[in-house]
């Protein structure tokens, strides 16, 4: 293949992005603040943010909400998908009911949380587990689903025992698989994150959102959502870049 | 070898359909009993959740709720599948398109959606129009970033072949890069369904609008555990429909297709 001209590469992507602010920039300025500010007053409001501490805490309190709901999706639904991968009767009686679950927007579940739960930290937690947990689940076992019987067969034959058999086919195999699970449980996790900061007790950056949309403060929503966005870029580049690290020699891997 | 041997003595004649079905009665019992034992009673118990639905599917209030809701998801999903299909081809099969356009999909992409409703309902109103943005919002960048992902996936030799006989453009577009990418598209649906259908219920929590998400708010509110819960059963059967309706079209269809999952 022939190498990427330098312009194409590099100076298209610039250019492009200079053009979005620059539009932005224009549109902002023709319009009332409280319809859309432009993007240096988005910027100076986010500037704002960051000085007065405010933006550090709602930052730290959405983080500390996502990481509690996440890492236990993660921690209850990587086992019990392997768990599920080997014991063969539990995975063909329960795998409808995952995928049924996989399947509903979880969203719709929130109120009942509320009204089961009311306000605090815990139920928003719940609620970011339901967002995170079945994606990850379904992929894991999709993928121990997948795990060559000759594999097993072999291993079998050389009398390994169930734990080195585990150790070294069932979870070096099914890795990859969970791992794209996990890299959807972070999106689906932090839609999770957000719909809890709205609908449930306000924090985070979603209540900053929710605050600066009342009062008609553009730049601040807007700010607010481009701090969300970097959070969600930076946390699904991660989840992506796990999943190279360690799909490399699944082939098709992306 | 303990768990197969296990699993080989548990095997119930009947096959799986037998395990399944029991699986799902054993559940039922569990919620009915253990919610039954430890939850407040309005809380939603398989018996009442039955007893409920012929009452729900009946009333009117219902029935508008969920025509409302899912015609706008799928007047969403239309809009984003004709858009992000022409946005997809163009990002996936002409590089410079895709150096100026890929890092903003790809960033709106990864940015949970519903964090812009406050921004949508500033600019639509507290209407449908903003639902509906939302939708549309939610569900097109799965699209485009999928039917690029196809588009650009096009094997060589094809548009070699093409090339040879002299094909135009439109021939090469319509004829190769769209055929192509049909399954990627199709596994761009099934994930934007999903958050489209959240899109909307989150939407109408937030704009207090007509639909089954307001119907679930307003019930869960009102202690109608068991009624609201009818609703969520409506979203699934849908969100579960669209993702049989998806892989079936896959298998029937493009049988030469090799499953490959992308978020």
């Amino acid at each position: 293949m022939r190498k990427e001209p330098f312009w194409q590469r590099w100076l298209v992507p610039a250019l492009s992005l200079a053009a979005g602010l620059g539009l932005w920039e224009f549109l902002g300025s023709r319009t009332s603040a409280a319809f859309l500010s432009t993007f240096s007053a988005t910027m100076r409001r986010l500037a704002a943010l960051v000085r007065s501490g405010e933006f550090t805490d709602a930052l730290a309190q959405s983080l500390a909400l996502f990481v509690a709901g996440f890492l236990l999706a993660a921690v209850v639904a990587v086992p019990t998908g392997l768990l599920l991968a080997r014991m063969r009767v539990l995975r063909v009686a329960l795998e409808p009911y995952i995928m049924a679950l996989y399947a509903t927007p979880m969203a719709a579940l929130t109120p009942f949380i509320l009204s089961m739960m009311g306000f605090g930290f815990a139920p928003k937690v719940v609620v970011v587990y339901l967002f995170a947990i079945f994606p990850i689940l379904y992929n894991t076992i999709e993928g121990a689903r997948s795990v060559r019987p000759e594999l097993i067969e072999v291993a079998r034959s050389f009398r390994s025992s169930e734990w080195r058999l585990w150790r070294d086919v069932m979870i070096p195999y099914t890795l990859p698989f969970a791992l794209t699970g996990i890299r959807q449980g972070i999106g689906r996790g932090l839609v999770g994150m957000v719909v809890a900061e709205f609908f449930l007790s306000a924090s985070g950056i979603g209540r900053l959102i929710i605050v600066s949309e009342r009062d008609f403060d553009t730049a601040g929503v807007l700010a607010a959502i481009i701090v969300i966005s970097v959070l969600g870029a930076l946390l699904m580049g991660l989840g992506r870049m796990l999943e190279n690290r360690f799909a490399a020699w699944r082939g098709i891997a992306r | 070898m303990k768990s197969r041997a296990l699993a080989e003595r548990l095997s119930i004649p009947g096959g799986d359909i037998a395990v399944k079905v029991i699986a799902g009665l054993v559940i039922a019992v569990l919620w009915q009993v253990l919610v039954g034992a430890l939850a407040p009673a309005y809380v939603a118990k398989p018996i009442g959740i039955l007893a409920a639905i012929p009452k729900v599917l009946a009333s009117a209030a219902f029935l508008k709720a969920a025509w409302s809701t899912l015609s706008a998801v799928l007047e969403g999903l239309a809009i984003a599948i004709v858009v992000g299909t022409a946005v997809g081809l163009v990002v996936g099969r002409i590089r410079t398109a895709e150096r100026a356009m890929g890092f903003y999909i790809s960033a709106l992409y990864a940015m949970p959606m519903v964090a812009v409703l406050p921004l949508v309902t500033l600019w639509f109103g507290y209407t449908n129009g903003a639902r509906m943005a939302l939708v549309v919002f939610a569900a097109f960048f799965s699209i485009a970033i999928n039917v690029a992902d196809g588009a650009r996936a096009v094997p060589p030799e094809h548009l070699e072949v093409a090339r040879s006989y002299r094909a135009r453009w439109p021939q090469i577009w319509l004829g190769i890069a769209l055929p192509a990418s049909l399954p990627y598209l199709l596994a761009g649906i099934r994930l934007a369904a999903g958050r489209a259908l959240i899109a909307a219920i989150v939407a109408e929590f937030f704009i207090s609008l007509e639909g089954l998400g307001f119907y679930i708010l307003f019930n869960s509110r009102t202690f109608h555990h068991d009624d609201a819960f009818v609703a969520v059963l409506v979203l699934a059967f849908f969100g579960i429909g669209v993702e049989v309706a998806m892989n079936w079209a896959t298998r029937r269809f493009m049988p030469w297709y090799r499953r490959e999952r992308r978020d």
